[in-house]
């Protein structure tokens, strides 16, 4: 038991941040949203894959750098900062989902792929609503040379930029209990419908929409229980966690720097006890989001279910970042509520993590 | 970052638990019903020195100076069980005064004092507030002057809580008059017995005494003064923040917690469950969250302090949250239990003994005591985010 970040772990973070204060500034969280514009950060991708970040929580026999899910949830916290890319993260889950899940032929076959920066894509084993929630949407048939697969999936991110979705799907066998089968759906494939579901962020969320799409052998993964499919779903919820106490984090020292700097009454607005106090409350939430994340991942990454450290995380973070936000924004007056000032960026954030997979009222029945 | 307990860690509480198993009697557990911490040479008097046998008033103490040379996570741990108990361990002499002595002690106070503490035969109360050095603490007024090689002490302390049944006092005292106000102060050990101290009891709304501490030309040895004069303000403030995380440890709401959970399995007085009501279950599993987080809280402390530092931002932050945790958790207690809520430890029909009860009333004195959590706010904004200082 030490609650504090070893060397290595300061290392990391430290250069995680170098990485993302030059290759991910807000004018390019901007431009990714632009409509019309382009979507996917090539210079950012290729830094990360250069920095071996999706490498990181890979064994070396498939390319990996040999890390731990601690290790990662220090880049996650850097990314929470940095309002790293959506594209970027969900690849990383998809690395970790085929890792987890896949037979170790298919596992050997994708991860090299990906680590290189050559495949990327999300994964979608659980509800949108709830991550505990891991029942198939899919049907699948066996056919000749692999799966006939019909279903919907909502809800998908950055699916319009995926090579693979990593989904599940119940198979039906006469006379046998049903089987969930994971299995890459290639969403440019014949018999894919994907139609954009984006919010007012432009985070690009689609319905995915199969019927009747051929997912061939060397895309089936395997078959997979609940255990281990709720075991992936939280680990990605669990490092959402981590992105949103960091992103709070960030969202305090810019609010600190702005009450600082603007003056009122002859003083500066920081120096009023109302406002400290709004600081101090954002902090102490802030900081019991990022211990209960970090445990979180902590004993995800040592085999517990975690469905408790998760809930807790999530109830934690998901106030924590909405808070946090809220009273920015409040603290920043005029100033943080156009949108030059960038605040909003972070408030969108905590809005789509504080639900994407089940927020507080959702974390609070895995409690209870 | 690390946070499953290690081998050694393990093995040790095994061992506090142990000792508890064996040593908190059911003869223990009626007499601080009935007495609190009051009754001398009785069971209470007895536990301790048993705890005093085993060496754990020194156990994060170095050797020399009589401890057993364990850190901050285990002294963390013991405390938290302790707590978990609901029996008193070691105190604030233990936690924050020697911590201090160690600190800035001179090599006199140091033999004098620390060996005594680790036996757990010097206990001292804490002289800080006054009746006009509440939050402002810096602008006490108890004077003292160096007369000949003795100081002599007059004025007056409040809620001084403890006196009543310690050996001494950790005297926090005016040495200077002519200096900014956090200049001038120096802290000295005062033996309760000495004459010209008088003793009046406060009654609390929790039923805890404290007291109201009159010195009238006290005198004591000039080497009772802790390290070098006027320089008192660091000391108390260090000390100040070991007790925050020594009080705030959340080992007693984690009981509390669990205790709640049961009580709201198991039908109320009018039959009802309240676990089977959604917003019930709700609430229970909030404050479970926090208790956890709070947990966390206390062992990130520790172990900045096993890092050597006094985590001043840290431990005002647990002091907050698990204060206000504490009296959320009372407060959901009595609208789960409703009228049964408000029987006390006298009626044989309190759920729990009256525990919540108690809770409700035991309460308010974290939230303001120790450092209150509108200054604590002040800290954390100030020292933990550099914002401006408004001239508290
Ligand atoms: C049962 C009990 C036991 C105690 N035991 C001890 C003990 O053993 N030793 C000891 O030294 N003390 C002890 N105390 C004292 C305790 O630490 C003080 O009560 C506490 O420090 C607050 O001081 P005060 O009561 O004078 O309140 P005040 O200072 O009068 O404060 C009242 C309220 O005003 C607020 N306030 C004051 N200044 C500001 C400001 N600048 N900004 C915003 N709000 C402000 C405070 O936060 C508080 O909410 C004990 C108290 C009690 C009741």
């Amino acid at each position: 038991m030490k609650l504090v970040a070893t060397e290595e772990e300061r290392d990391l973070a430290a250069a995680m941040r170098d990485l993302f204060a030059t290759h991910c500034p807000t004018t390019l969280v901007r431009a990714l949203r632009e409509p019309g514009g382009e979507r996917f950060p090539q210079k950012l991708w290729e830094a990360l894959v250069r920095a071996e970040v999706l490498a990181l929580p890979f064994a070396a026999d498939v390319g990996g750098s040999d890390g731990t899910l601690d290790d990662l949830a220090v880049v996650y916290a850097e990314a929470g900062r940095a309002l790293c890319p959506s594209v970027v993260l969900n690849t990383i889950h998809l690395g970790l989902a085929i890792d987890a899940l896949a037979a170790p032929d298919r596992r050997a076959a994708r991860l090299p792929s990906l680590i290189r920066g050559d495949l990327r894509g999300t994964v979608a084993v659980a509800s949108p609503y709830d991550a505990t929630d891991v029942r198939p949407r899919l049907r699948a048939e066996r056919t000749a040379d692999g799966l006939r697969v019909t279903g919907r999936l909502d809800y998908v991110g950055d699916a319009d930029l995926a090579d693979a979705v990593l989904t599940t799907a119940a198979v039906e066998t006469y006379g046998e209990p049903d089987e969930v089968l994971a299995l890459l759906v290639d969403p440019a494939a014949p018999g894919v419908q994907l139609t954009p579901l984006p919010t007012s962020a432009d985070d690009r969320w689609h319905e995915i929409v199969l019927d009747g799409v051929l997912v061939a052998d060397d895309a089936v993964l395997g078959a997979v229980g609940e255990e281990e499919l709720r075991r992936v779903a939280l680990t990605v919820r669990a490092l959402q966690c981590v992105d949103m106490a960091a992103g709070a984090e960030t969202v305090i020292a810019r609010t600190v720097a702005h009450t600082c700097s603007r003056e009122q009454f002859g003083r500066p607005i920081g120096s009023f006890q109302a406002a400290q106090h709004l600081v101090a409350d954002m902090h102490i939430a802030t900081q019991a989001a990022r211990l209960a994340a970090r445990s979180a991942v902590f004993w995800l990454g040592r085999g517990r279910p975690g469905v408790r450290e998760t809930a807790i995380a999530v109830l934690k973070a998901a106030t924590a970042y909405r808070r946090v936000t809220a009273d920015a924004h409040q603290l920043h007056g005029g100033m943080g509520y156009v949108l030059e000032t960038d605040l909003h960026l972070w408030s969108e954030r905590a809005r789509r993590l504080g639900v994407e997979g089940g927020g507080v009222d959702v974390a609070a029945g895995w409690l209870a | 970052m690390d946070f499953a307990l290690d081998a050694d860690q393990r093995q040790w509480l095994q061992e506090v638990r142990a000792f508890l198993r064996e040593h908190v009697t059911p003869a223990l557990v009626a007499e601080l019903a009935e007495h609190d911490l009051e009754k001398r040479d009785g069971e209470l008097a007895a536990f301790r020195r048993k705890i005093g046998e085993k060496g754990w008033f020194g156990l994060n103490w170095p050797t020399e100076y009589g401890g057993l040379g364990l850190g901050p996570i285990h002294q963390h741990l013991l405390v938290s069980e302790f707590e978990r108990w609901g029996v008193p361990g070691p105190d604030l002499t233990v936690t924050s005064v020697a911590p201090m002595i160690m600190r800035h002690g001179t090599e006199q106070n140091k033999a004098e004092f620390l060996p005594p503490i680790a036996r757990g035969e010097m206990v001292c109360a804490v002289g800080y507030s006054e009746p006009d050095a509440g939050t402002d603490l810096a602008s006490l007024r108890t004077r003292a002057v160096l007369d000949g090689d003795e100081w002599v002490i007059n004025g007056s302390k409040i809620w001084n809580s403890g006196a009543q049944r310690c050996t001494h006092e950790w005297l926090c005292v005016r040495t200077n008059p002519d200096v900014p106000k956090h200049k001038g102060i120096s802290v000295i050990i005062v033996p309760i017995d000495a004459p010209g101290v008088s003793i009046r009891p406060l009654e609390a709304w929790s039923g805890y005494r404290t007291n109201e501490t009159f010195f009238d030309d006290v005198r004591v040895p000039a080497t009772n003064l802790i390290g070098e004069v006027d320089r008192g303000w660091r000391y108390i403030t260090g000390a100040l923040d070991l007790e925050r995380g020594a009080l705030t440890n959340a080992g007693d709401l984690r009981r509390a917690v669990d205790d709640l959970w049961a009580l709201a399995r198991e039908p109320r007085r009018d039959g009802a469950v309240p676990a089977t009501d959604p917003g019930v279950r709700r609430r229970l599993a909030e404050l479970d969250a926090d208790v956890e987080v709070a947990t966390l809280m206390g062992f990130e402390a520790a172990s900045l302090l096993a890092d050597g530092t006094i985590p001043s931002v840290e431990v005002s932050t647990e002091k907050v949250f698990t204060s206000e945790l504490r009296q959320r958790i009372a407060e959901t207690a009595l609208d789960l239990l409703g009228p049964d809520g408000l029987l006390g430890h006298n009626t044989a029909a309190a759920p729990l003994h009256g525990a919540f009860e108690r809770l409700y009333r035991a309460a308010p004195l974290l939230r303001f005591g120790a450092g209150t959590n509108e200054v604590l706010r002040d800290v954390i904004a100030q020292r933990g985010h550099r914002m401006p200082s408004y001239g508290r």
